[in-house]
This record gives structure tokens, C-alpha cells and sequence, in this order.
């Protein structure tokens, strides 16, 4: 039976594909990354597309939500100190009811408050990085005005009742912001009030119904600003538990992404191996077996 | 009956039939190498008997010349095995170069710059971080930029491929000047060989056809059909006629809307080539099925996000509180007018940061709904029914696949050529030790023959001798 003079050729091109392999694993092996090109392995490269696009949003909120839980806490700490102006103005306003005043001293108390509501206004208008934070939507103007044009004065309000929410990855909605409105004005009207009670003292005579009606009328201004801040709180909240929930996604799926694209080393090594051994059998038997023929013999 | 005579004449014979057989193992020997040549056996033919006085007589030996061994249905089958290799061949290195420019990310933090999967996440990310604080002016500036990272690799891409096609559409074209000088060569042959052996095999000529048979098959997908007296017809795949007898009919290429389209005569048989296989066949293929399929991919995905993203920001109000009107849209991408080109044309138009429409119609600007809505396109089947990123991780998988499929249908046509080239050659190729050894067979009876002349001299010489005294030596 006769054979293919030119085997030795092929050897030569399983030479070449040995090669071949020895140079897709050393790339393998210099990257760290399982597969360089779509057609190495198709499916994973479609999984990595959507594994990575979720772990850059995760990043991404993480980041966010360090900057709203600044500006979160900022409206919190500054409506702590609203809470404790309110009740040194309902401690002094209660005092001026109990009738053992005169009138100089109902006078000042009535300075004191008024100077308490310039201190709430200016609490109300606090700003984060250059925004109106109780402002609603209208976060470039500033919200609250006092007008002493009538008696009582009256404190009105530029901004908007707009709220804010932040998405989560996971599709929770989580809230920014209370209007300004909502807080200090409306049917529980803190700045209502603080008018009402300096109007009230400013003669230096107490009228006792009125100004027991507008005492209680702070004191319930004061725990529907409580309330509100409540929302605040939660947000906080919110806002920690689904960070926290996040960075473990986060965790779970680049441990998943990292599975998917690594080239497993120990594997790779021992490929490598095994095709230089490969290689250099081949080359010797090549360099044997390629000599000579029966001319070689005759004389 | 015999005479010393015609032994002499039939030794000659002999000697003339062993030099004419040892001619052959010299050519065989000196084309061992020449490609395309089949081996050569010499043929041996007894004569025909005489009849002198009822006794049968024979008249020695004549080597009546050369047979090539081929075995012309393994060649055939060859070649067309071969059309299959060079045409996948040929349409896997194009993938190759399309694949390398959809690379996929590795995710560590020195990605690959130019991953259109990252620069979409990022895009639709950097809506959700002004959500947190909507008239933050890096943050707006940071949307501009990732939108213009997006764009920039999106058109790119689209770019590139372009290239490609048009550097494929050239070879193509070179192709065609090749099959032209090949078919010609073949019909020239047909005519000599149907002149000089119609009836059998053409020894070297047929060599040379087959070598040209061979170098055209690689070139372009091509069925043979044995005509009378030895000739040949070339026809391609789908049936035309290249080679006819002794007339060949030459492919003719001209543009049509810009690509290079070939024509015989003046049908335009250019999707039948693409189908038939060899090179022409691969580039093809590459050309006008593989690379439009992935333009068109990216064209959709163009498309979709920028018209979608334009059109929510239009209706938004941006930190000035002004919406977007038809005389002065508020458009962050240029619009596309249609899907197909769009892919290319992907490019960011806005320049100031503060017309993002953060906010909804006739809110505040500290308002971030308009933000949120942006987001959430990236969660919304904006793209053909898929989310952006689903889109292109699709995608990815799709051109993987048939990059793949493409290397399986390669890795075993190589095999199979291999295979049946080792077979071809193990019958058609000179082996140096058969030639040796016939070398070795017709020299000695080279010898032989030549010693019975020497004895055949001397019986003569003995007859001239007879009753003679004096030896006559």
C-alpha cells in the first residue's frame, strides 16, 4: 500500500497548530482573562456585557448616595435646632401667659420671640452646596421672606411643593426633600404662629384667650414639624439600608464577573506544558524521519 | 522459423524499451518536486506474434509510453473540499477583524477603552447621579462627556467596519482579473489536449490543466463536467458557464451603488458567487452579509438611544426653565434622520451643560424627575424591544457565535482537505524509493538484455564462422 511521499508536510502544519495553541494560552496566561476575542466563548461574553453594566450602576449609586446622605442629614441636624428654638419660644411664651408679667417684661419676651422666628427663618432658608434645600423645586431662590409691612407680619414662601425622589438599582424610590411649605407653613404654620405671639406681646399687654389659643397653636406646629422631620429620617434610613444592600450585590456580582472572565491558571500552565512537550516531540521526529531515501543506498 | 536476425532485432527492442523506461523514472525523479505533477509509469506492450510455417513467434517488447496515475474523481473531490476550506477561510479572517473591535471587557479597572457596553452604563449613569443633585454643574458636564465617549466609539465602530468592507470589496475585485487568466489558460489547454490525446489521458498537459483546475477552485466556487474527447466544462456553482470547450468567457466587474458587483456577459452574478464558496465566495459573503448584519446592529442601537434620550430631554425643562420648542430643540445627540447611517453619524450636538433638561416641563429647577425618567431608559426596551445593555450583550453573543460556528465549519474542512490531499498524493506523488527500486529493476534488465546481445554477437559470430578454418572473431 503506498503511503503519502510528502508526510512529513503534515507533521510540519501539526507543528504550526501546536504553535498555535502555545501562543492563545501565553496570551491567556499574560492577561489573566479566559477568552480575548467574542467567537472564544459567545455565551460569557454576552453574560459579561450585563454583569458589568449592573455592577457600574451599583457603583454608581453607591457614589450618589453619599452626596444625598450629606445633604439628607444637613436638613435633619438643621430642623433638630428649629425643634429646640420652638420650645425655648413655647417655654417663654408660656411664661408671658401666666399673668404675673408686666408689661416691659411681655415686651421683651415678645423681642425674644421675634428674634427666635429671624433664627427659624434663616434655619428654614438653609442652603447645601449653593441649593435651597427646603425650597421644594425652586432650590436657586431663597424660600422664606418676612414682610413687617402688617401686624402680625407675615413670612410667605417662594419656592414650590416639587419633591425629589433618588431611583435605586434595585427600583426603590427614596425621598429627597419636604417642601418648605409642607414644614413651616399650611394649616400648622410655625411662622404663622411666631407672628401671631409677637403681634400678641408687642403691646406689652396679653389679651389671655388669644395668646393662649396661639401658644397652643406653636405647640402644635411644633410636633407637625416633628412629623415631618420623621420623613427625613426615614430617608436616612432608606437610604443606608439600600446602600448597604447594594455593595453586597455589588460583592456578589464581580465575584460572579471575576468567575466568568479569569483564566484559570493552574489549568492553563499545565496546557502549556503539555503542548511544548508536544512541540518538541514533534520537532525531533521531523528532523529523524525527513532524511534520506533508497537512493541514498545504491551505489 | 527463428533467426539469429531477429533475435538481434528483438534484443534491440528491448534495450529500447528499458531506455525509454528508465527516461521515465528520470522524469519522475526530476519532477519530484514540481507541483501538480502526477507520476508516471512506463507501459509495457508485448508485440504481436508472427506466424512462420504454423509456428507462433514472438517479436519482442515495446514500451508505448508514459501513463500519468491519477485518480481524476479523488482530484475533483479535492478541489471541491478545497472551494469549502478557502471560502470559510476567507470569511473567518474578515470576522476576525470585525470581532476585534467589539473586544470584550475584562471589568478590571483598566478596562478596555472603546467598550461600547461600558460607555452605555456610563451614559445612563450619569443620569442617575444628577438625580441626587440636579443643578450640580460637573454633574451635567460629566452627562456631556460620557454622552460624547458613547457617540465618539459607536461611530468608530461604524467607521471601521466601513473600512473593512471597502478593503474586502477590493479583493474581491482583484479576484476576478486571477479567474480570468485561469479560465482562459484552461480553454487553451482543452483545445490542445482534445488535438493531441482525445481518447487518453494527457500525461503533462493534463497535469497543467489539473494544477490550473486546482488554483481556480480556491479562487471561486466552480463544477466540472467531462465533456467528449477529453475536454472540460467549468461552470460556476449556480450553473454559469466560464469554460466551454475551447472558449472562455470572462468576468467582468462594475460598481453598483458602490460596491463591486461581477458580471457575465451581462447578468449580475454576484449573490450566486457569494453562495458558491472559494475566496471570491468568502469575501462576499463577508461583505455583503456578515458586515451589513453588524452596521445594521449598530445603526438600530444609534438610532434608538439617541432619538429616545433627545426626545425626553426636549420635553424637559433645562436650569434656565426653558423646554425645547421645534425651532430650538433641546437635543443632546444630533438627530438622526433615519436608522441606517446613523451608527456613523453618532455625535453629541449640546455644548453647554446647563440645556440638560434635569427637571420636568414647568418645575423648579432643583427638580430631578425629568433625571429619573433619562435613568430609566436604561431599564426600558428602548432598543427593538431590549434594554440598551441587553441590546448589545446580544448582540456580542450573536457575532461570537457565528465567529465560532465559522472557525468549527474551517477546523473541519481543513481536516477533510488534508485527508484527502494525503490520499491524492499517496497515489499521484513521485516516491523517491519506487523510483529507486524501478531504477535498480531496469537496469538490470537493461544488463541483461545487453548480455544477450553480447551472446547473441557471438553465435553469429560462430555462424559467419562455420566450415571456415580461420576463426573470424
Amino acid at each position: 500500500m503506498r503511503v503519502d511521499p510528502n508526510y512529513v508536510t503534515n507533521l510540519v502544519s501539526a507543528l504550526d497548530a501546536a504553535q498555535g495553541r502555545e501562543q492563545h494560552l501565553t496570551n491567556e496566561l499574560s492577561s489573566g482573562v479566559r477568552f480575548n476575542s467574542l467567537g472564544d466563548d459567545p455565551i460569557a461574553a454576552g453574560k459579561n456585557v450585563l454583569l458589568l453594566n449592573q455592577i457600574q450602576q451599583d457603583d454608581s449609586f453607591t457614589q450618589s448616595t453619599d452626596l444625598v446622605t450629606g445633604q439628607l442629614q444637613v436638613a435633619d441636624s438643621t430642623l433638630g435646632s428649629v425643634v429646640s428654638q420652638l420650645n425655648q419660644a413655647i417655654s417663654l411664651a408660656t411664661s408671658a401667659d401666666n399673668g404675673t408679667m408686666n408689661a416691659s417684661d411681655v415686651q421683651s419676651i415678645g423681642a425674644q420671640i421675634a428674634g427666635i422666628l429671624n433664627e427659624v427663618e434663616s434655619l428654614a432658608n438653609t442652603s447645601y452646596q449653593g441649593q435651597y434645600i427646603f425650597a421644594g423645586g425652586q432650590t436657586s431662590t431663597v424660600p422664606f421672606s418676612t414682610s413687617n409691612a402688617t401686624s402680625p407680619a407675615v413670612t410667605t414662601y417662594s419656592g414650590d411643593d416639587d419633591v425629589n425622589y433618588l431611583q435605586t438599582p434595585n427600583g426603590q424610590k427614596i425621598q429627597l426633600n419636604v417642601p418648605g411649605d409642607q414644614i413651616f407653613l399650611g394649616a400648622k404654620s410655625v411662622f404663622g404662629t411666631l407672628n401671631s405671639l409677637v403681634a400678641d406681646y408687642s403691646t406689652g399687654t396679653v389679651i389671655p384667650a388669644q395668646a393662649e389659643q396661639d401658644t397652643q397653636a406653636l405647640t402644635a406646629a411644633l410636633n407637625y414639624l416633628s412629623q415631618q422631620r420623621v420623613t427625613i429620617d426615614n430617608s436616612i434610613t432608606q437610604l443606608s439600608a439600600a446602600s448597604g444592600a447594594i455593595t453586597n450585590e455589588k460583592t456578589q456580582l464581580t465575584a460572579a464577573q471575576t468567575n466568568l472572565m479569569q483564566a484559570d491558571l493552574a489549568t492553563v500552565s499545565t496546557q502549556l506544558s503539555l503542548s511544548k512537550t508536544q512541540e518538541t516531540a514533534l520537532e525531533s521526529v521531523i528532523s529523524q524521519l525527513g532524511s534520506g531515501s533508497l537512493f541514498d543506498k545504491l551505489q | 522459423m527463428a533467426t539469429i536476425n531477429s533475435a538481434l532485432n528483438l534484443i534491440t527492442g528491448a534495450l529500447e524499451a528499458d531506455q525509454s523506461a528508465l527516461n521515465i523514472v528520470a522524469n519522475n525523479v526530476a519532477n519530484a518536486n514540481t507541483p501538480g505533477y502526477t507520476q508516471q509509469v512506463p507501459n509495457w506492450q508485448e508485440n504481436a506474434l508472427v506466424q512462420i510455417n504454423g509456428i507462433d513467434l514472438g517479436t519482442g517488447v515495446t514500451e508505448t509510453g508514459p501513463t500519468s496515475v491519477r485518480d481524476r474523481v479523488l482530484e475533483e473531490r479535492l478541489d471541491q473540499q478545497q472551494q469549502a476550506a478557502s471560502a470559510s477561510s476567507t470569511r473567518l479572517s474578515a470576522l476576525n477583524s470585525v470581532q476585534a473591535l467589539f473586544a470584550p471587557d475584562s471589568g478590571s479597572s483598566s478596562s478596555t477603552a472603546g467598550d461600547i457596553g461600558s460607555d452605555t452604563t456610563s451614559f445612563f449613569s450619569s443620569f442617575s447621579s444628577l438625580e441626587a443633585n440636579p443643578t450640580d454643574n460637573p454633574l451635567r458636564e460629566q452627562v456631556l462627556s460620557t454622552a460624547r465617549t458613547l457617540a465618539g466609539d459607536v461611530a468608530n465602530a461604524a467607521a471601521s467596519l466601513n473600512e473593512q468592507r471597502a478593503s474586502l470589496d477590493q479583493e474581491a475585485a482583484g479576484i476576478a482579473g486571477q479567474v480570468n487568466s485561469l479560465i482562459a489558460a484552461i480553454a487553451q489547454l482543452n483545445t490542445q489536449i482534445q488535438a493531441t490525446s482525445p481518447s487518453t489521458d494527457a500525461g503533462t498537459l493534463e497535469d497543467e490543466r489539473q494544477q490550473d483546475l486546482s488554483k481556480l477552485s480556491q479562487l471561486v466556487g466552480i463544477n466540472l463536467v467531462t465533456t467528449e474527447n477529453n475536454g472540460i466544462s467549468v461552470t460556476t456553482t449556480s450553473g454559469e458557464v466560464l469554460v466551454s470547450e475551447g472558449s472562455s468567457y470572462a468576468l467582468t466587474t462594475g460598481g453598483v451603488s458602490g460596491e463591486t458587483h461581477f458580471f457575465l456577459g451581462t447578468s449580475d452574478i454576484t449573490s450566486s458567487l457569494a453562495s458558491g464558496g472559494g475566496e471570491l465566495g468568502g469575501y462576499l459573503t463577508a461583505r455583503d452579509q456578515d458586515i451589513p448584519q453588524v452596521l445594521s446592529a449598530l445603526d438600530q442601537f444609534a438610532y434608538s438611544i439617541a432619538t429616545q434620550v433627545n426626545s425626553l430631554n426636549n420635553d424637559g425643562s433645562d436650569l434656565s426653565g426653558t423646554t425645547g420648542t421645534a425651532a430650538n430643540p433641546l437635543y443632546i445627540f444630533s438627530e438622526p434622520g433615519s436608522v441606517s447611517g446613523s451608527g456613523l453619524s453618532m455625535s453629541v450636538v449640546m455644548t453647554d451643560p446647563s440645556q440638560i433638561a434635569a427637571a420636568a416641563q414647568a418645575k423648579g429647577s432643583g427638580d430631578n424627575s425629568n433625571a429619573t425618567a433619562l435613568a430609566a431608559l436604561a431599564s426600558q426596551g428602548i432598543v427593538d424591544g431590549q434594554t440598551p445593555s441587553g441590546f448589545y450583550s446580544n448582540f456580542v453573543t450573536a457575532l461570537g457565535s457565528t465567529v465560532s460556528e465559522v472557525e468549527t465549519e474551517n477546523t473541519a474542512q481543513n481536516a477533510s482537505v488534508t485527508q484527502l490531499q494525503t490520499m491524492r498524493d499517496s497515489l499521484s506523488n513521485v516516491d523517491l524509493n519506487d523510483e529507486a527500486s524501478l531504477m535498480q529493476q531496469f537496469e538490470r534488465s537493461y544488463q541483461a538484455a545487453s548480455q544477450v546481445f553480447t551472446i547473441l554477437n557471438s553465435v553469429m559470430t560462430s555462424a559467419l564462422n562455420l566450415g571456415v578454418e580461420t576463426a573470424v572473431s
